[in-house]
């Protein structure tokens, strides 16, 4: 037997209701995703893309359709610590320094945070943070505030990456060095990865598969696989191959 | 399962539910032996006193609105001079504190020594006012887009052209929504004239004169006039500015007096200025007196006071009666604060596990912030009678409202970020309730607690006065019988400045924990 995928969402529905209107944010999503693998899911402000995420990570409670993580249900799996998360803005607590934000994991879940504190430090230095240990979260830049947040979603091991748009307030040039960095980091520790994001650029660079999702109701009109190998490097960001597959995923994104 | 009711249908029906138990209960006789009538007897008394009231609400009305127009004419001119001289708002900073903390009902008998007719009660509401318009103005004005200024002083206009440009338009929500807040102070402040001024009109001393006649009917009756005129101006407010603005803001309480950073400026300049912060109050007290012309004997200036306080033949006398008033009304002040303080905070909290149960509450919470809630202590005199726990109910009543709307409002801006992460790994209610809520509700525990100090000290020496004839508030109340007018200014003075000490004690504080912690003053 094969070992259960990385994540498997099949026949998701949702709708949202409030102030007389319903809205159909999904309509029967299902995705796969293999143990190891890469998938990007990119589509338009609306479509429902960070949905999948939260249902995906029980935050929201999906009308119709299963979610299985790492083979268990989505809560059962946060709380075997089995998943990592990194949300669309830090999401740090401005009352914590570096350090602490980065063990709230840990302490969620119940972990000694003693025998993880040479880990915790790891991850911290793996960001490049090292030296900002103490630091608030007010102190630090955007970008450094990104990276503490990406230290967090690793801190518990986790088998199960979720990203949600994780350098979305980044400027072109930092986005791509940490895209990069990404790279790696998922490649040392072997996860599977799930990245929301609407940069057609990140999307490719990262990702073995392209997930294109439009909106109303929210749904997947196709997956695109991408064919690089591994490690990819940053001059693949101007190679004429990498343009033909982003043109293929703005073509897909764009046409109806 | 019942379909929900939905919107202001509910609030309805919430209404008509809490109207029904009321009757209910009132009918019964159920609270404290009649203290609470139901509420037809009331309306019905209403009815038959009905001819006495136009010249005591024409009284109170006229009072209040003249205070209104005042204390916003000074409060939206010192709002724009302290918007555009950062040196005058910190020169004033010692004046706006003072006001913003000061207890009317201690300041009422001076005004009345000093003022004659009307102009306490007018004084009084303005008060109420200046302090609400002005944070409101500097607020607006120092919150307007800078780009859009930017764009005005690029074309050569002048800071003149910028604030009558941009600035002044950009202020008008904040200045309407101050104007909102500012409205049912004035009543308030005209109401507690009235108990401290003597005079034959208005809702105050028509209270007061009805307090020993054993009626609870017509207190109530009274009451739910003095409440309906403090919300109709609320409302009347409110309407206009949705009207005008085609939005309203949330009703919050400033509580922050507006500072100014003086850091870049040389040593002597920044000392001379604090020295002047100090003096300035000081100062203005003894032009007041100056500028009003009466006797010495009557109005004490600030070195009277201290004549009287220290130097003088009674001095001695004066000061074991000060310290004994002291020693009476500080213990409450603080426990019902706390009290207060406490019960809002624990009820904040649970509306974020129980959000359905406390959403109903949260309207009730907002009515009481147009309710002038001190002057209905004689109603509470009824049910609760004239000892100690008078005293302690009407400061958490008092402290409580407030402070659970700032810290409900604050809470609900709590970014939903913040909480997804320990949810996302599963994290059970309490544990994110210990590790976001509870920390995130720091700051604005610490506006409430400025919102409530003042607030705590008022309700204390209210009750003093009109019931418990204990501390400070009974000292007041009772140096106006003596003549004793040395003792009405120092008591007045200070719990002026107790007041202050409080207020910026509680600052302090908050800056030190909150700039350890990352965080930013709760506006």
């Amino acid at each position: 037997m094969s070992a259960p995928d990385g994540i498997a969402l099949s026949g998701v529905c949702k709708t949202f209701s409030g102030r007389g209107k319903v809205v159909e944010a999904l309509r029967d999503v299902s995705l796969s995703c293999p143990a190891g693998s890469f998938t990007a899911i990119i589509g338009p402000s609306g479509c429902g893309k960070s949905t999948v995420m939260r249902i995906a990570l029980g935050l929201e409670r999906a009308d119709a359709g299963t979610v299985r993580i790492a083979g268990q249900a989505s809560l059962d799996a946060a709380r075997a610590g089995v998943t990592g998360v990194a949300f669309q803005d830090a999401a740090l607590l401005p009352w914590r320094s570096v350090k602490r934000n980065v063990e709230v994991p840990l302490e969620v879940l119940g972990r000694s945070r003693s025998t993880a504190a040479a880990h915790v430090q790891d991850m911290i230095e793996l960001v490049g943070l090292k030296g900002y240990e103490n630091a608030l979260p007010g102190e630090l830049s955007g970008g450094m505030r990104q990276r503490v947040a990406i230290a967090r979603a690793l801190v518990t091991h986790p088998q199960v990456l979720f990203m949600d748009e994780p350098f979305g307030a980044l400027d072109q040039i930092l986005r791509r060095q940490m895209n990069v960095e990404l790279q790696r980091i998922w490649a040392e520790t072997g996860s599977t990865a799930l990245l929301v994001t609407h940069g057609i650029d990140e999307a490719v660079f990262l990702a073995d598969r392209v997930v294109v999702m439009h909106a109303v109701p929210g749904r997947i009109v196709d997956v695109i696989e991408v064919p690089f190998d591994r490690p990819r490097q940053p001059s693949l960001f101007s190679d004429p191959e990498f343009h033909r597959v982003c043109d293929h995923v703005a073509e897909v994104l764009h046409g109806g | 399962m019942a379909a929900e009711p939905k919107g202001h249908w509910r609030g309805l029906r919430n209404a008509a539910v809490l109207l029904l138990i009321w009757e209910v209960v009132g009918r019964l006789d159920l609270v404290a032996g009649g203290a609470l009538p139901g509420f037809s007897e009331i309306v019905i008394r209403l009815y038959e006193d009905w001819g006495d009231y136009p010249r005591h609400i024409w009284a109170t009305v006229y009072a209040s609105t003249l205070g209104f127009l005042i204390g916003n004419a000074f409060g939206i001119g010192a709002g724009v001079i302290f918007a555009m001289s950062p040196t005058m708002l910190r020169l004033f900073r010692g004046v706006n504190i003072a006001v913003f903390a000061l207890p009317p009902i201690a300041i009422a008998p001076i005004l009345v020594l000093t003022l004659s007719g009307m102009a306490p009660r007018i004084a009084l509401a303005a008060l109420g006012v200046y302090f609400v318009t002005m944070t409101a103005t500097v607020i607006g004005l120092s919150q307007a887009d800078t780009r859009a200024t930017d764009v005005i002083r690029a074309y050569g206009g002048s800071r003149w052209d910028a604030l009558r440009l941009v600035r002044f338009r950009g202020a008008l929500p904040s200045i309407l929504a101050g104007l909102r807040v500012a409205a049912p102070n004035a009543v308030l402040g005209a109401i507690l004239a009235e108990f401290g001024g003597g005079g034959r009109w208005g809702l105050g001393a028509y209270l007061l004169g009805s307090l020993g006649r054993g009626e609870p009917d017509r207190l109530w009756g009274i009451g739910l006039v003095a409440t309906l005129i403090a919300g109709l101006s609320y409302a009347g407010f409110a309407l206009l500015a949705s009207r005008t603005l085609g939005a309203t803001r949330a009703v919050t309480l400033n509580t922050a007096v507006p500072e100014t950073d003086t850091g870049n400026r040389s040593l002597a300049v920044r000392i001379a200025l604090t020295l002047g912060t100090i003096a300035l109050p000081f100062i203005m007290w003894w032009g007041f007196i100056k500028l009003t012309g009466v006797p010495d004997l009557i109005s004490k200036t600030p070195w009277g006071v201290v004549q009287y306080l220290f130097l003088g033949p009674t001095a001695e006398s004066a000061q074991s009666r000060l310290l004994a008033a002291l020693a009476e009304t500080l213990p409450i002040t603080f426990v019902g604060m706390a009290a207060g303080l406490l019960f809002a905070f624990l009820l904040a909290i649970s509306s974020r596990l129980f959000p359905r149960a406390i959403e109903a509450f949260l309207p009730v919470a907002l009515v009481t912030q147009t309710m002038p809630l001190v002057a209905l202590t004689p109603l509470l005199v009824l049910i609760l009678g004239r000892g100690t726990s008078l005293t302690l109910w009407v400061t958490i009543s008092v402290t409580f409202f407030p402070a659970f709307v700032t810290l409900a409002q604050g809470l609900a801006l709590v970014p939903r970020s913040a909480e997804d992460v320990p949810r996302a790994y599963g994290a059970s209610r309490w544990t994110e309730m210990r590790m976001v809520t509870l920390p995130a509700s720091l700051p604005y525990l610490f506006a409430a607690t400025r919102l409530t100090v003042p607030r705590a000290l008022l309700g204390v020496m209210i009750a003093e006065w009109l019931a418990t004839g204990k501390g400070l508030g009974n000292l007041l109340n009772q140096s106006r019988g003596f003549l004793d007018y040395g003792m009405i200014w120092t008591v007045a003075a200070v719990s002026v400045l107790l007041s202050v000490i409080f207020y910026q004690l509680v600052v302090i504080v908050e800056k030190r924990v909150l700039r350890r912690l990352g965080m930013a003053t709760a506006e």
